[in-house]
């Protein structure tokens, strides 16, 4: 009697809070939106006369530009690779082309000052809010599915597809938009299988779900332990390619702009918890998008609103044809009726091994579904219902958001030109700025500073909307699985739970900003890589098994999530994606061969191929003979993504493991995980409606 | 909060329930295998069909650009498909369901 009181109080109290939430929510989305339309109109105005003196220049210029290859590949994980070779090979840079992008510091600033004070302000807000666990880690389940649908999108979309992508259509054409269609396909299979069922069975984690009907500890332990993996392996790559976008943008030092951000990150989340990441993850979403939907229409409007006048144009374009066949296909003379401009309209240029495209498809359609972030996020909706509305408003903005990202690449190639985007940038990842640059008004010009200046302030909000949702997932994972449910068997009150999360989020950030600041000069291209092979090798069949396989049991999840993350990372290791000292050694080697043979001919170097061949001459001297992370000296595994041959390893050994020791435990137990699966009974407020 | 327990292997059994659930199963797994094989056929064709996707249609804007294009609306039209289905049939019979239980 006394309890039925008590959970009828409870009720209330927590429909009341939820009521007043929704009040002060809306009050913030209207502040937020009348914000964002200042912003807008105010950039829209000084765009309004684009200007028309380009640098024109047909010489291929690929000057040792600061590579912004961890940005490029935070999602693309080929992105660098394929990198087109430098300098040397073209004709000696006689052209006026800028070398770097510069950003009006003071205008670039004070938007960033905006948007940290706007989300601060959220944070106060929110830290009121957050009192107990599921506050912290679910925003207590009160979140509607349009806001959770803007926060998955905020969670997922990263500055690599806002600035990487582009810049890869602006170089290769129609192959950069083909690499846009894995990011976007990846919420189908989550929107059919996975969104509804994890609200229903989940509580907060991924160990939530797995450990249904297992043997909790052993299973919960193997399920932190590969969130925290997935999760620190993305927030790596994220704070290294924030590091190295600030200091390129605004030379604000790479340590700096790292603890930084990292800072940023720890506060929004110790303070926060879900609330407040939701908002900033909604905020960016919100900036993002109006930033993409400006580029795009200012595009269209230069190009009259005729799509096919416009990619006739690009086809057509000098500058365009000139680099497909020297800098893409390296045909010094061109060859006689060969279309260069319909070129790059065609596949090729820049995805060239098919069977590398298949395995790096695999990780797309699985390894979002299993990203430990991207889960959580369908823990913070009240039903199934809303968890699906969810899902397919953020499907929506990313479709819109990759489909624009396609306008807005191709733009970069006709009115900035390739050369210009690669002198820039070799792996072009400032088209886009670029872009906003010269739609503005050009640079120097107030129009153009304010525009860019806006598209910077974008990619920093969307860098740290993307590392708090990974901070928040990785510490929900030590915190609820290790610590409450591990250590304390489940015993501990709201209070102390809340206390850990916080602590723990402090030190999983604290972690972060160390391996950021350590990774500096690392290689983070792998690390990207790996995460969604993870994801999509180990916690994907688990997942799905559990949720679907009768048999499924302690050993099954322990045996997919360990051999799937074995697997995806021994792969990873002996991938190309790794760096090989040898490689280097032996392309510098042939750079040295070809100037030295020039200058035996008689020809006298200009001042840039003589710097070329000492920093050759160096390279050669420090890598000759050294070996990758694993001591190989070229790769063993030939393609760059694991995923189709580590997803059917961790779907075998989830078989093999559940079928080698069989437990009636776990299939008695079935029916009650389908059931609750299903119809979303046994959640209190599921069943509410 | 809303601590009640339920006869779960007696749910299991209910035909509802079992007519929802092979509902659910076939309409899921169809359209995301469906979707699947769609999806996939992009890297294939592009990477051992080529010619394919060189093809014109419109002006300069050949297959491979509209089919990439398609990709997208494939997902769209997916995602609204499967909202009516779900609004209007599985919500429905999860809720008859939920107040037979109850």
């Amino acid at each position: 009697m006394f309890t039925n009181i008590l959970a009828l109080k409870n009720r209330i109290s927590a429909l009341t809070k939820l009521f007043s939430a929704r009040k002060t929510q809306k009050v913030t989305s209207n502040l937020l939106t009348a914000l964002m339309l200042a912003l807008l109109l105010a950039t829209a105005g000084f765009a309004a006369e684009p200007s028309k003196s380009m640098p024109q220049a047909s010489v291929a210029a690929l000057s040792a530009a600061p590579a912004l290859q961890a940005q490029a590949t935070a999602q693309s994980q080929t992105a660098a690779v394929a990198v087109p070779t430098p300098a040397a090979s073209s004709p000696a840079a006689a052209s006026g082309l800028p070398t770097r992008i510069k950003p009006n510091r003071a205008i670039t600033i004070s938007m960033f000052l905006t948007i940290i004070g706007i989300t601060l302000c959220v944070v106060i807000w929110a830290a009121r809010q957050t009192k107990s666990a599921s506050d912290f880690y679910t925003a207590g389940g009160g979140i509607t599915g349009l806001q959770n649908g803007w926060a998955i999108a905020g969670d997922y979309m990263s500055a690599a597809s806002f600035l990487g992508m582009s810049g890869l259509i602006s170089l290769y054409g129609i192959d950069g938009f083909m690499y846009a269609v894995g990011p976007m396909f990846s919420f189908i299979a989550i929107l059919l299988v996975i969104a509804e069922p994890c609200r229903n069975a989940g509580k907060y984690t991924l160990g939530d779900i797995l450990s249904f009907r297992t043997s909790p500890k052993p299973v919960r332990a193997v399920a932190a332990l590969s969130t925290v993996t997935v999760s620190l392996f993305y927030l790596i790559a994220q704070m290294v390619g924030a590091g190295k976008l600030m200091q390129v943008l605004l030379d604000i030092p790479y340590r700096v702009s790292v603890i930084g951000v990292g800072i940023l990150m720890v506060g929004y989340v110790v303070f926060g918890g879900m609330k407040a990441t939701t908002w900033v993850q909604i905020i960016k979403a919100g900036l993002l998008m109006s930033g993409t939907v400006l580029l795009a229409f200012l595009v269209l409007l230069k190009s009259g609103f005729n799509p096919v006048a416009f990619f006739t144009d690009i086809v057509g374009n000098q500058l365009v044809q000139d680099h497909v066949r020297i800098n893409v296909l390296k045909d010094a003379l061109p060859k006689q009726g060969f279309d260069y401009g319909q070129r790059f309209m065609e596949p090729g240029l820049f995805l060239k091994n098919p069977l590398d495209q298949i395995s790096l498809g695999i990780a797309w359609a699985l390894g979002a579904a299993g990203l430990p972030h991207i889960l959580m996020r369908f823990f913070t909706v009240p039903s199934a219902k809303e968890a699906r509305k969810s899902i397919v408003i953020a499907l929506f903005i990313n479709s819109t958001f990759f489909f624009l990202i396609n306008i807005i690449g191709f733009g970069a190639a006709l009115y900035l030109s390739p050369q210009l985007i690669s002198s820039v940038d070799k792996g072009g990842n400032m088209a886009t700025l670029l872009l906003a640059q010269l739609l503005g008004g050009g640079a120097g010009s107030l129009g153009g500073d304010m525009f860019l200046a806006f598209i910077c302030a974008v990619a920093f909000a969307t860098i740290l909307a993307v590392v708090s949702g990974l901070v928040l997932a990785a510490s929900a994972a030590i915190a609820h699985d290790v610590y409450v449910n591990i250590i304390m068997d489940g015993k501990a009150d709201q209070h102390t739970q809340v206390k850990v999360a916080r602590i723990t989020s402090l030190f999983v950030g604290l972690a972060a900003i160390a391996m950021g600041l350590a990774a500096e000069k690392e290689n983070v291209v792998a690390l990207v890589a790996l995460a969604f092979a993870v994801a999509a090798s180990g916690n994907f069949p688990a997942v799905m098994l559990s949720l679907f396989w009768k048999r499924f049991n302690t050993a099954g999840v322990i045996s997919a999530l360990l051999v799937g993350t074995i697997s995806a990372l021994g792969l990873v290791v002996i991938s190309p994606v790794m760096t090989y000292p040898q490689k280097i050694a032996d392309d510098s080697k042939k750079m040295i061969v070809t100037l030295e043979k020039k200058q035996a001919e008689g020809v006298v170097l200009a001042d840039k191929d003589l710097k070329l061949l000492d920093k050759s001459r160096k390279d050669f001297e420090k890598n000759n003979g050294g070996t990758s992370m694993v001591g190989l000296k070229a790769a063993i595994f030939p393609l760059k993504n694991p995923g189709i041959v580590s997803v059917p390893l961790g779907l075998i050994a989830a078989v093999m493991g559940t079928l080698l020791f069989r437990n009636r435990r776990a299939e008695e137990m079935f029916d009650e995980i389908e059931v609750r699966q299903i119809t979303g009974l046994g959640i209190s407020s599921a069943s509410d409606h | 909060m809303g601590a009640r327990t339920y006869n779960w292997s007696e749910i299991a059994q209910n035909p509802k329930y079992l007519e929802l659930k092979r509902k659910k199963r076939v309409f899921l797994f169809g359209w995301w295998i469906a979707a699947s094989v769609y999806y996939f056929s992009l890297p294939l064709l592009s990477g051992y069909f080529p010619a394919m996707f060189r093809i014109k249609l419109i002006g300069v804007i050949n297959f491979g650009y509209l089919f990439i294009l398609s990709q997208f609306l494939v997902a769209i039209f997916i995602a609204m498909y499967y909202t009516k289905v779900a609004n209007s049939d599985f919500d429905r019979l999860t809720d008859e369901l939920v107040r037979e239980i109850r």
